[in-house]
């Protein structure tokens, strides 16, 4: 009986986590698909990642994007990324500035599904023809920490995913 | 001829619908969190940061306030009975990016039945205004909608819910709200007070 429990729950675990990794790539097809583009592989990005990730973030996913063919305005990737995630997930924040012509210089949109303890947030930051897709998980210091400034966070969030796809 | 005449019949009986669609406008208006006029002011932003919390979203947050803390307990308490919180900021490129007429029309839609007094701060010094409208259900505050206007930035602020004045205080600093300075503060708890007196004055005058 105890072992049906343990199989049981790794079971449920696995499916959270496959789940959660569904999302993700669902996200990743979504843009690739619409924009014509298959996203860049980053070399040894997750070992820079595990050294360099915030504090209080963890499940670290990331997959950048370049010369998108069209540039990527802020409500397309919104409807694109809305379709591709569940009825669990909730639209948080969006940080948008403009250029001179009125057009999206950048975008970062970011979207959260609370889970338990766990808080998970998709973040997707647009400049014109590059994209960027982070998720991530957050413990429960980062979540007050984002609950405090979202806006704050959301600018600091974008900035550092971007300086990683840059290395 | 019979076709103009029977169709100036129609539009003459379908005029009283008029009022009627401008009513359901205005109570539409009062609904909605993020009021349209808002999204044209987006469209002259240099940069928006929207932040959205709300339903299930809002009532897990309030869990992770801690209890040890005041000042996020009180903020727990309240945002555990809140119906959503909603944040739009605007920065602009240079001052008078936007009109005083538009913001003039945002405030507009807050002043129908069903919302009341207006508390207005008016800086001349930096030209910072504040307009604070409460929304009242039965006696009860049902929702408070901040807007900050300053010559470079705006910021729209509409707290769903039950909440009180004083409590506003308490939410300041969370969730993307402003804090509020203490004079404006004070100008809205005093302006709570005399509203609500003025209902239970004109109750009592219905009853006769």
């Amino acid at each position: 009986m105890k072992s049906l429990r343990v199989c049981l729950l790794i079971l449920s675990v696995t499916a959270l986590a496959s789940a959660g990794d569904n999302e993700f790539r669902s996200v990743v097809n979504a843009l690739e698909g619409h924009y014509g583009v298959h996203h860049t592989h980053v070399p040894l990005l997750g070992f820079a990642m595990w050294f360099a990730r915030p504090e209080g973030v963890s499940g670290m996913k990331l997959a950048t994007f370049e010369n998108l063919n069209g540039t990527a305005e802020a409500d397309d990737v919104s409807r694109l990324v809305e379709k591709s995630l569940g009825h669990d997930w909730f639209p948080f924040v969006r940080v948008r500035s403009r250029n001179a012509d009125g057009g999206d210089d950048e975008a970062t949109l970011i979207y959260a599904s609370p889970a338990g303890g766990k808080l998970r947030m998709m973040i997707v930051n647009v400049e014109s023809s590059e994209a960027t897709v982070v998720e991530v998980k957050l413990s429960e210091h980062a979540i007050k920490e984002w609950f405090k400034e979202p806006a704050e966070k959301a600018d600091d969030q974008s900035s550092h995913h971007r300086h990683h796809a840059d290395d | 001829m019979i076709m103009i005449k029977i169709a100036m019949k129609f539009a003459t009986r379908m005029l009283w619908l008029i009022p009627l669609f401008a009513t359901a406008a205005i109570v539409h208006a009062q609904d909605v969190p993020i009021p349209p006029d808002i999204q044209k002011l987006s469209a002259k932003a240099k940069e928006t940061v929207e932040v959205t919390m709300d339903g299930p979203m809002l009532h897990w947050a309030s869990k992770f306030l801690s209890a040890d803390d005041p000042d996020e307990a009180k903020a727990a308490k309240l945002v555990a009975n809140l119906k959503g919180i909603y944040v739009r900021s605007f920065e602009f490129e240079k001052e008078g990016a936007y009109s005083a007429a538009e913001v003039e029309q945002l405030r507009s839609q807050f002043r129908g039945p069903g919302w009341s007094k207006v508390v207005g701060v008016r800086s001349d010094e930096d030209g910072d205004n504040v307009d604070i409208f409460f929304k009242l259900e039965n006696d009860k505050m049902a929702g408070i909608v901040i807007i900050c206007a300053e010559p470079k930035e705006l910021t729209y602020v509409n707290i769903v819910g039950p909440l009180e004045v004083e409590q506003l205080a308490d939410l300041g600093g969370e969730f993307g709200v402003p804090k509020l300075d203490r004079k404006t503060l004070k100008h809205a708890q005093k302006a709570d007070k005399a509203d609500k007196e003025d209902q239970k004055e004109e109750r009592k005058e219905d009853q006769k």
